[in-house]
């Protein structure tokens, strides 16, 4: 006998008992006995103290659930970042009274273009970027758009030559955007394009009526490569900060929240009974912003041309941001260029159905944004709840200044982009409070639908929009039939299995079965232990495993009878049994091992889970069927002197 | 009773028939990719998959021609349970023109909840999983698929060609390719649903395969050792009679447990388990018919091809 038998077989027996200790509290479901004692604020029973607080980690196949994988628009934060930039240098502009022409964010780019006076300004504004912004703005060397005056003609014919321009611009590859702004048309280039072609080829299309404009003194300013990839970086781990925040609100027990490569955030939620409400919550921008609506054109004149754009452009019916977006589109040059159409939703009182939406228009500035709020809440009056807002010290001065500037212009509340209301400023609101009305439809539904919303206006807004990529919500009725079904099945193979391995191997069958009962045990012990997942192809995973944990012992077993046919004695069949045995046993479970390992690699959710009880399965087999079995050798061997062998 | 299996089969005496046939085989099983095409499933494709419980009885057809009058097109029903009627997946096409005029593909599932609880009463239909896998999210998946397919024989290539030698690690490579292949096409021929689950099956098949391989050339390294000198071809075969009784009786043990799974299982599972049924015949028969006669070849010309030096490539244990 090997002279560390005895610490050999003080280790198996503690991995066993071990492993019935770690497996208790699953088995009896002590977990529910703990949630329930501390609901009603007692002290869990003793025994189930005595036991540790763990049990297997169901996976969303086998609980039920929600996994959600949401693609974050990263390049939305490097644009809003620039835009803030903008209202920066714009203060700074006016501070040195250096004369502007315009400072703006070219569209589709996160482009900073300023256009001054005259170059008297010019060195002032580049040291100062220097100074407050390094290395994280470079300047562009060539133009990244170009503009040009429309021959003077009447406003009207100046508009259709506008949007004659805008429909060419929409086969040109190397244009991003066409605007029209004070009789001037800016033409936005892709930055890869060359802007002698572009103008060529402008020039022969529109040369009768359009000429280039004297170029003015201006500064293109693109944020470097090494900050944009720094801003990504933060706004992805801002995304899933505010997520955790808003689900820790929400109340979900045990939520995983993680990053998953350069812009997706995956979210599970296990045990989830509103999966829309949820959804809704993780995914709702949460941008509080408040514009001034630009009274320069009265509001029925707005909703005509709304109403004319749609059915001019044939825009479908709908208010999604999409939609705003094509009909804004739509009406360039026809409204001011610094002021944009946006809806308020209205409600069908009965089905709490969007039915309708009233246009505004409304200056792009945004003048106080959620940011600046100190404290959200939901009050109720005269029975109708609505959330009630507080600035904090600099959004209370910037939103008394509008109000005293304003008084009798409206001033629109917009959430995620929608106007919320759009009151009538009647006098200065020096103490920073503000309110935001429910819509229409039952008290409970509204009160929830505040709650809601005060803890994505508390977490604050997600820095960029967020996309559903991929969405998997599964009921618990699912998850209870899949693990009954599983876990018959389990049992079903391992009873065959089992009981071939007794017919055929009879003695050392049964030892061979003991192994594999044991193997069980301890992937679900490990499971446990390690805090790993068990999804249901996991559940297949371990079927497989019972299969083929019987032939680490078939190729031993094998060997032994090889040996006691070639006339050997039983001590020295076992003995070269497993050592001849052991080195096939360990080269080809190493390889599959490394399947499994290249699966857990590539896998995602479930597979992921089939891949972890298949590499715990092979480690704990390699245990079981080799350390342990060949212990109950050694012992019937030299203990008991068994010189027959029932094979 | 395993002295049944202590036969003398030639098996490599007719080696070259036998990788014939098996390439023969994989030709035609290929040739069901071609013509019958994979019917990826909703991970690969982009899509929905939405799995109604019904409480009482109901058909496919029935339940498409509900969807179908509430404007739906571009789906597909089918059976989700094994033992009765009531459960069912709907298969959701991202192409659809209604889903497309909604345009908010989160709430895809709407429509379809909306017209069965119409026309089977609200209480009757409950949703009890919903999927949705974006376009590009699927073909990241079916990339992540391929890899880790190609991968996996990379790897357990330079594991073989590290513990035994190059010879060896192509033998046992020319097998995975093998049942890989043949696991497609049995996927192509019969229109099952390949998905990520399917991946692990043939990343699980890999590893089955490989180590049924090991298994059988471990012995022939340890033959060539133990008789220097023996004519190659029947060295193998040696070996390969003398693991037999443990290649069958292994093969039986997970053929055993696959079926159960196959015919206890549903959805995925089943899936996962028909791979695998293929994966365990293909597995054990590659291990004699292609792994063994690739080594042989090898073994025997390799050199000439400058695949390893001929004194190197006696075993080295």
């Amino acid at each position: 006998m090997p002279s560390n038998w005895r610490l050999k077989t003080y280790l198996s027996l503690f991995l066993i008992l071990f492993s019935v200790y770690l497996l208790i509290p699953s088995l009896l479901g002590f977990n529910e006995l703990r949630e329930k004692a501390e609901k009603e604020g007692d002290k869990p029973p003793w025994y189930v103290q005595l036991f540790p607080n763990k049990q297997i980690n169901l996976g969303l196949d086998l609980r039920g659930g929600i996994y959600l994988e949401l693609e974050v628009s990263v390049d939305e934060a490097l644009v809003h970042r620039s835009e803030i930039i903008v209202g920066e240098l714009e203060r700074f502009l006016k501070e040195k009274n250096i004369p502007y022409q315009s400072i703006r964010v070219l569209p589709h780019t996160s482009i900073l273009a300023i256009v001054l006076q005259n170059s008297e300004g010019l060195n002032a504004v580049q040291s100062h970027i220097k100074d407050i912004y390094g290395n994280s703005l470079k300047e562009l060397e060539k133009p990244p758009q170009l503009v040009y005056r429309l021959a003077d003609s009447s406003e009207e014919a100046r508009l259709a030559k506008f949007q004659e321009m805008v429909q060419w611009a929409k086969g040109q590859k190397q244009i991003l955007d066409v605007q029209l702004d004070k009789g001037e048309i800016y033409v936005v280039l892709d930055q890869k394009a060359s802007a002698d072609e572009v103008n060529q080829s402008i020039l022969s299309a529109f040369g009768g009526v359009l000429q280039q404009a004297p170029s003015m003194p201006s500064l293109f300013l693109a944020q470097s490569e090494a900050y944009q990839e720094k801003l990504k970086d933060e706004t992805l781990k801002q995304a899933v900060e505010t997520i955790r925040n808003r689900i820790d609100r929400h109340g979900v027990a045990e939520p995983t929240i993680q990053r998953l490569g350069s812009n997706r955030v995956v979210v599970e939620l296990p045990g989830v009974r509103d999966p829309d409400r949820a959804i809704g919550l993780v995914k709702r921008a949460g941008k509080l912003e408040f514009k001034l609506v630009d009274e320069s054109i009265p509001d029925a004149k707005v909703k005509e041309l709304v109403e004319t754009a749609r059915t001019e452009n044939k825009i479908p019916e709908g208010y999604t941001e999409e939609i705003v977006g094509q009909i804004n589109e739509a009406l360039k040059g026809k409204i001011p260029a610094d002021s944009e159409v946006a809806f308020e939703f209205q409600y069908d009182s009965g089905t709490k159905k969007v039915v309708g939406g009233i246009p505004y228009l409304l200056k792009k500035k945004v003048e106080v944004s959620g940011e600046m709020l100190k404290n959200t809440q939901v009050s109720v009056q005269n029975n109708e709840p609505y959330v009630s807002l507080s600035f904090n010290p600099t959004g209370t001065k910037l939103f008394g200044d509008l109000t005293s500037a304003n008084i009798g212009k409206r001033l629109a509340i917009l959430l995620d982009g929608s106007v919320s209301k759009a009151p009538v400023i009647k006098s200065a609101i020096p103490n920073g409070e503000a309110q935001i009305t429910m819509g229409y439809g039952d008290y409970q539904a509204l009160l929830t639908e505040a709650e809601d919303l005060v803890v994505v206006l508390r977490e604050g807004a997600l820095p960029a929009t967020l996309k559903v990529a991929t969405k998997t919500v599964i009921g618990p009725s699912l998850g209870k039939n899949s693990i009954e079904r599983g876990f018959h099945a389990t049992l079903l193979a391992a009873a065959i299995v089992i009981t071939f391995m007794a017919l055929w191997y009879k003695g050392s069958g049964v030892l061979a079965d003991v192994a594999v009962i044991i193997n069980v045990m301890l992937i679900f012990s490990c499971l446990t232990l390690f805090g790993a997942t068990l999804t249901l192809p996991g559940v297949a995973g371990i079927v497989l495993t019972i299969g083929m944990a019987v032939d680490a012992n078939v190729i031993i077993l094998e060997r032994i009878k090889d040996e006691l046919a070639a006339g050997r004695t039983v001590k020295a069949a076992v003995e070269n049994g497993y050592k001849n045995g052991i080195r096939a046993v360990v080269d080809g479970h190493l390889t599959t091992f490394l399947s499994g390992v290249v699966l857990y690699q590539y896998g995602t959710g479930p597979v992921r889970g089939f891949a972890v009880t298949l590499m715990i399965g092979i480690a704990t087999t390699l245990f079981t069927a080799v350390v342990m079995t060949r212990l109950a050798y050694d012992y019937l061997l030299t203990k008991r002197h068994v010189t027959k062998l029932s094979i | 009773m395993s002295r049944m299996f202590k036969k003398d089969i030639p098996f490599m005496k007719y080696r070259w028939w036998l990788f014939g046939f098996s390439l023969v085989l994989n030709l035609f099983f290929v040739g069901f990719l071609f013509t019958h095409g994979l019917n990826f499933g909703t991970d690969f494709k982009g899509g929905l998959n939405l799995v109604y419980q019904f409480q009482t009885t109901t058909s496919e057809a029935q339940l498409s021609e509900i969807l179908n009058k509430a404007g739906l097109d571009h789906f597909v029903v089918q059976k989700f349970g094994i033992d009765d009627q009531k459960t069912f997946v709907i298969k959701g096409d991202l192409h659809d023109s209604k889903l497309g005029q909604e345009g908010k593909l989160e709430n895809m599932s709407q429509p379809f909840t909306q017209a069965l609880q119409a026309a089977l009463g609200a209480d009757k239909v409950s949703l009890i999983k919903e999927e949705y896998v974006g376009p590009k999210v699927g073909k990241e998946l079916m990339t992540k698929g391929i890899y880790a397919v190609v991968w996996a024989w990379v790897i357990i290539l330079i594991y073989m060609a590290f513990r035994f030698d190059v010879y060896f690690g192509i033998g046992g490579i020319a097998a995975l390719i093998h049942d890989v292949l043949i696991a497609l096409g049995a996927f192509a021929l019969f229109g099952r649903e390949v998905n990520l689950t399917v991946v692990a099956a043939f990343l699980t098949i890999i590893g089955y395969s490989i180590n049924d391989t090991i298994i059988i050339f471990d012995r022939v390294r340890e033959d060539m050792v133990k008789h220097k000198g023996m004519d190659l071809v029947s060295l193998v075969d040696m070996s390969i009679n003398e693991t037999l009784a443990r290649t069958i009786i292994t093969s039986l043990t997970v053929f055993f447990v696959v079926a159960v799974l196959f015919f206890r299982a549903e959805g995925d599972l089943q899936n996962f388990a028909f791979a695998m049924i293929f994966g365990v015949v293909t597995g054990t028969y590659s291990s004699v018919f292609i792994a063994c006669p690739v080594f042989i070849f090898l073994k025997r010309h390799g050199h000439r091809f400058g695949l390893g030096k001929k004194k190197t490539a006696v075993a080295s244990t």
